[in-house]
Formats: C-alpha cells, sequence, structure tokens
C-alpha cells in the first residue's frame, strides 16, 4: 500500500526527515511514535503533500504510483486522508458543503456520477450517529465553534465518509477525553478493513490501548530507529523516549 | 479637482437648470446647491477621505442630467416575494405605481410634487456630501418612501438602471424613505446598468426612522463594468430606532459610496454591514461615518473586501461620540482580503470620541487568503480554484449571512458566485 525509501524532507530550510523508511501493507494499522520535533507531523504533511515541505530526497510509492509525483488534492482523490492534529476552522464554508464537494471530488476522478443528495445525507447521519456528533453541526461552518474535541470527531467523521485507501491521523488522541478518545477509537476501528491501511502518528501509547497497531516505530531525530509490535509501545510508555535518542545518537 | 470641472458644472447647470423639474426640487435650492458645491469645489484625493476614490472619470464628465437612452436594457432579476418593484431608467421613474395606503406612501416628486408634509432637508453640511450637492442641483425624479406610524411590514424594491453612456450625461437617482414611530420596512436598492454603458450615476439618499422604528435596507451595486458611481447617503435615527444598512457591491468601473448615519435618539441602533467584491482594474471606495450623538446608541459595523487582480478596495469607518453619547457601544470589525500580488486594500477604522463611559472596539486587518484554509480544502480533493473561490466566498458571507430575507440571499449568493471568474463549480456547491 505505502512505501517509504529514504526519505528526506526539509521545511524552512531545515532537514527534518533525515532518510525515513517505512513501508504499511494493505490491511495494516501502523503506528508512528516518538519525541516531541522528531519529525512526526512532518510526514504526515509530506504524505498529504503539503506546500513548504519539501521532499530533497526519496521515494514515496502508494498502491504502486509515485505519490509525490501528485498534489495535494489528487492525493486526496486517490485515497489518501490526513486527519489534522490540528484542524482548521473554515467559517463561512458548511460542512454539508465541504464533505459533499470531497465525496464528488473522488467520484469524478474514479468517474462515477455524483453522489445522490438522498443517499448522501443518509450515509452522513449514520456516520455522524457512530461519532456522537450532533445533526445541527452539519449546517454549521467547517469546525466553527467546535471544541477540540468535536473536531477531532469530524475529522474521523470525514474519513468515515470518504473512506480513505490510505488514512494518516496526526496525533488524533490529543485534547481529547477519555470518552472522546473511546469514540473516536470505535470510529477508526470500524474503517479496519483488508484493502486500506492506517498510520496512526501519537505521542503516547494511550491510543493504542483502542486502536491496536499491527506494527509500531519509533521515529527519533527523522528516521524510525526501531520497529516491532504493539509491545514496543508498552516499552515505551514504561521506559520514556530517552534510552531511544540516546542510542540513535 | 480642477476650478476648470466646477466651472464645467455651473455652465453645464446653467444651460439645462429652467428646465429641470420644480417639484423635484425647488429652483432656489438647485441655486444654492450649485454655488454651494462651486464654493467647496468637488471632491480631490488629496482630501484624506477621498484618497482612495478614482475621482478622474468626473474630470472629463457630462453633469447635465441624460436626455438620451442608451439603446440596450439590462435583463432585470425576479421580484423578490413580499417587495412591490419601482423602476427608474437613468434616473426617471419608469415603472411602478405611486401608493397612498393608510400605511404608506410612495410618489414620484417628478409627477406628484412635493407637499407640503415633504419634509426632504437640504443635504447635511459635512464636507464628503459634497456629491450630493450635484444630485440636488441636476435631479430629474425623486421618489419619496414614507411610513406611517405603527404601519405593517412592507418591501420596497428600487431598481436603478443606467443605460446611457457618461457622454449622454449623468443620472441622479434621488429617494428619501422615511419612517414613523414604530413602523417597519425593507427596502431593497439595486443599481444596474445596461452591460457596455459606460454610465455616469450619482445618487442621493435620505433616510429618517423614527422612535422605535425598524427599517432593513438592502443596497447592492451592481453597475455595468465601465460605469462610475457615486452615491451619498445621509441617515437620521430617533430613540430606539433600529437601521439595518447592507450593502454589497461588485459593479461599476469606480464606485465611492458616503455614508453619513447620524445616531440622534437615545437607544438608537445601526447595524452597517458592507461587502466589496473588486477585480480587474475596479475601485471601490467606501466612506462610512456614524455620528453617536445620543446617549446608548450603538453601531456595528462589518465590513469584508476582496480586492483581485489590479483592483482597489477602500473602506474608512470613521465613529465619532459626542459629548452626550455616553454609554455609547461601537464595535468594528473591517477586513480586507488580497488576492493577486497587484490588488490593494485599505482598510480604516477612526474612532473620535469626546465623552467618557463608552466601549468602542475595533479590529481591522488586511491579508491574504489563509494557507492553512486552503491546505485543509485541498487535502479533503477540493480543487484548487475551487478552494480558493470557496474561501472568498465564506470570506464574504460574514455579511451576506446577515441577509434575512432567505430567497433575497440567496439571489444575491448567486450574483456572487457569478461574479468570481470560473466559479461554476462553486455555484454547484450553493
Amino acid at each position: 500500500m505505502l512505501k517509504i525509501e529514504n526519505l528526506h524532507a526539509t521545511v524552512d530550510g531545515k532537514e527534518i526527515l533525515k532518510g525515513l523508511d517505512l513501508e504499511v501493507p494493505a490491511g495494516e494499522v501502523h503506528a508512528v511514535m516518538g519525541p516531541n520535533g522528531s519529525g512526526k507531523s512532518t510526514l504526515a504533511y509530506v504524505l498529504a503533500g503539503r506546500p513548504g515541505y519539501a521532499v530533497t530526497a526519496g521515494r514515496i510509492s502508494f498502491q504502486g504510483h509515485d505519490l509525490l509525483a501528485l498534489a495535494p488534492e489528487e492525493r486526496a482523490r486517490a485515497g489518501v486522508f490526513l486527519g489534522f492534529q490540528y484542524p482548521v476552522e473554515i467559517p463561512g464554508v458548511n460542512n454539508v458543503y465541504l464533505l459533499k464537494a470531497a465525496i464528488n471530488a473522488a467520484r469524478k476522478q474514479r468517474g462515477e456520477p455524483e453522489v445522490d443528495a438522498f443517499e448522501f445525507l443518509t450515509l452522513v447521519r449514520e456516520k455522524m450517529r457512530l461519532m456522537r456528533m450532533d445533526e445541527s453541526m452539519l449546517s454549521r461552518g467547517v469546525n466553527e465553534g467546535f471544541s477540540g474535541g468535536e473536531k477531532k470527531r469530524n475529522e474521523i467523521l470525514q474519513m468515515l465518509v470518504l473512506e480513505p485507501r490510505l488514512a494518516v491521523l496526526d496525533e488524533t488522541d490529543s485534547g481529547l477525553d477519555i470518552d472522546a478518545l473511546k469514540i473516536v477509537a470505535h470510529g477508526v476501528n470500524t474503517l479496519r478493513a483488508p484493502e486500506r491501511s492506517l498510520v496512526l502518528v501519537t505521542h503516547y501509547q494511550r491510543l493504542l490501548e483502542h486502536i491496536v497497531p499491527d506494527r509500531v516505530h519509533v521515529l527519533v531525530n527523522g528516521r524510525i530507529v526501531r520497529s516491532g509490535d504493539r509491545t514496543l509501545a508498552l516499552e515505551l510508555e514504561r521506559r520514556g523516549y530517552d534510552w531511544l535518542i540516546s542510542e540513535a545518537a | 479637482m480642477s476650478p476648470a470641472v466646477t466651472e464645467q458644472i455651473r455652465k453645464e447647470y446653467g444651460a439645462v437648470h429652467a428646465a429641470l423639474p420644480a417639484s423635484v426640487i425647488d429652483p432656489g435650492r438647485r441655486d444654492e446647491a450649485i454655488e454651494k458645491l462651486c464654493a467647496q469645489g468637488l471632491p480631490a484625493t488629496r482630501e484624506e477621505n477621498w484618497r482612495y476614490t478614482n475621482l478622474r472619470v468626473l474630470e472629463h464628465a457630462r453633469f447635465a442630467p441624460v436626455e438620451t437612452h442608451g439603446p440596450a436594457m439590462p435583463s432585470l432579476p425576479q421580484v423578490p416575494p413580499g417587495f412591490v418593484r419601482y423602476v427608474f431608467v437613468d434616473g426617471l421613474l419608469r415603472s411602478g405605481a405611486p401608493a397612498s395606503g393608510p400605511d404608506l406612501t410612495v410618489r414620484s416628486l417628478r409627477s406628484s410634487g412635493p407637499s407640503s408634509s415633504d419634509a426632504w432637508l437640504p443635504c447635511p453640511d459635512f464636507p464628503e456630501a459634497r456629491l450630493a450637492l450635484l444630485n440636488e442641483a441636476f435631479a430629474t425624479d425623486a421618489l419619496s418612501i414614507e411610513v406611517r406610524a405603527n404601519a405593517a411590514p412592507a418591501g420596497i424594491e428600487l431598481i436603478f438602471v443606467a443605460t446611457a453612456g457618461a457622454q449622454a450625461g449623468a443620472s441622479y437617482p434621488r429617494v428619501r424613505v422615511a419612517l414613523e414611530a414604530g413602523a417597519e420596512l425593507t427596502v431593497l436598492e439595486r443599481h444596474v446598468g445596461a452591460p457596455e454603458a459606460a454610465s455616469l450615476v450619482n445618487s442621493a439618499v435620505r433616510v429618517d426612522v423614527g422612535e422605535n422604528a425598524r427599517l432593513t435596507h438592502y443596497r447592492l451595486q451592481q453597475c455595468a463594468a465601465r460605469a462610475a458611481w457615486f452615491d451619498t447617503l445621509t441617515a437620521q435615527l430617533s430613540a430606539h430606532a433600529r437601521y439595518h444598512l447592507l450593502a454589497v457591491g461588485t459593479g461599476a468601473l469606480t464606485a465611492r459610496s458616503t455614508a453619513h448615519v447620524r445616531l440622534a435618539g437615545a437607544g438608537a441602533e445601526l447595524a452597517l454591514s458592507a461587502a466589496a467584491l473588486a477585480d480587474h482594474q475596479q475601485s471601490h471606495d467606501m466612506y462610512a461615518l456614524s455620528e453617536h450623538v445620543a446617549p446608548n446608541t450603538r453601531t456595528i459595523e462589518t465590513f469584508r473586501g476582496i480586492a483581485s487582480g489590479r483592483a482597489r478596495v477602500a473602506f474608512n469607518g470613521k465613529i465619532v461620540v459626542r459629548e452626550r453619547a455616553c454609554g455609547t457601544d461601537s464595535r468594528q470589525s473591517l477586513r480586507g482580503l488580497l488576492d493577486g500580488p497587484q490588488a490593494e486594500i485599505d482598510v480604516r477604522p477612526q474612532l473620535e470620541i469626546y465623552t467618557d463611559e463608552v466601549r468602542c472596539s475595533h479590529g481591522a486587518t488586511a491579508g491574504k487568503l489563509d494557507e492553512n484554509m486552503l491546505f485543509y480544502l485541498l487535502s479533503r480533493g477540493i480543487a484548487p480554484q475551487t478552494a480558493h473561490h470557496l474561501l472568498k466566498w465564506a470570506f464574504l458571507e460574514d455579511v451576506v449571512a446577515k441577509i434575512e430575507r432567505t430567497e433575497l440571499r440567496r439571489q444575491i449568493e448567486r450574483d456572487l458566485a457569478e461574479q468570481m471568474s470560473g466559479a461554476a463549480a462553486l455555484m454547484e456547491l450553493l
């Protein structure tokens, strides 16, 4: 599904990713953990194609295609979804417009007709119930006046409606209380499927109690320094990151 | 503005004044207006409150009223539900029957003449109102709308169509809206033009809102691409009057709107919301003076302007709080969006406070589209151009969303979407 080889990326001229390798097969959930400033969010943004995040070397292949050759909107239409750490508020752009525009953009790409209005609303309502979101939120501006937790739930709602091939969730657990975390995790778990891959970028292993990963990778100073199964996350919880940082140095 | 222009105005006035209808404006008042205007001179860009206005068009203008209409009429939008329509062509009433019910009187002064109760005040004496003097001297018709005390809510639509080119003369729309105590009225005022006409329009609007009366006033400036539109609005609000003035400007090559609202009665409220969308070489400039004279009065001012191409958008919002106006509450939120390296935005809040115990807040920004918002939309598969339009759209929504009548809001939203070139994808979303 996703294969990253020797990825180097700079932000404002400063190298953040320094030869990152990562492979996520279809159907698997991988967690990328690491201390602050290790490059986790940079990796997420590079995958989504954010301007200002320059790839200076390396390759990213997504379903056998060169992901780096695609513009951000093309990546989204091809099935890459980024769940933002800090979802932006866009007052004046209605949530329902955005969902509909997003879903139709992907359908158009696949040569499918636009979504039927009734079918669309039925789908959105079903997913909203799953995320325990109030329907009134649909007619509000994107994330406008949402609490931190509501914003994160809205990210997952969008993901559930768009059904991406690859979802990269950047610190989706940050700022969530335990109830919200469970709702978000439940939403993510419903999307686990053999044809889909998930990358969870997180600082803490708390999220991984609810979304059990197939693999855990530790990112330190722009490189994956260790990979393992879910017990690695537990070890990190116990020992912190310092020992890996010293090892990497 | 050079003395040669005022001389030109005087000369043209001399040639036509005998033919100007006395029922619209008394000849003596016309003479006075000309004298005053020539003494003061036309506005010039060296003056602070005119520096962003494109006044060049006045240098070679023909000021006498249009006598020959242009060949084409633009198609007019549907009458929104609940409104009675009056159409003016080049300043003259073309359609719309006079009304004289127990609640409401609407009449053209050209055909009916002023009544003894007519209280159309002379131009207010503030320097920014000089172009209203020009209107007072040359106006060929005027519409008077009077709503009796405690009248049931009504809706009036005024459409001013400019069909003639500037070489054929200027047009002078002129309206007075007066609400007695407790009355309620919605006025929808549209300025449109024949697509090819480089018309010169100079309108004057006088508004009086009585005690506890409520006026909602929508003003849409959708003049033709080569037109020049100047406008002076003066309003006086009595105690606890509420005036919602909402202006959306998209048309004309040059547009300048001057508003002076006097909150003269205690507890009066003004909500001034304005949006401007300018592209290519358009220049849109609005000067709004909100003068708090009485205690516990309130102004809420919202401006959103977008300049694309080489366009220039300016908004100068001045709040004056006089000595007696303690307890004034004013809020200004003025924002401009620069959509292109050659566009220009000038937003300027001004406060002049002569008393204590007031609450005046203001915020003014001018900036580009938010990169974070743009990337968020792209990351959801939205095409860059659509994302761009969507964000411009959202920016104007702060003003457009304040239009309470749904049908009308929809119509304006469609107009705005059409105005944004290549916004077909946006239309699908509405």
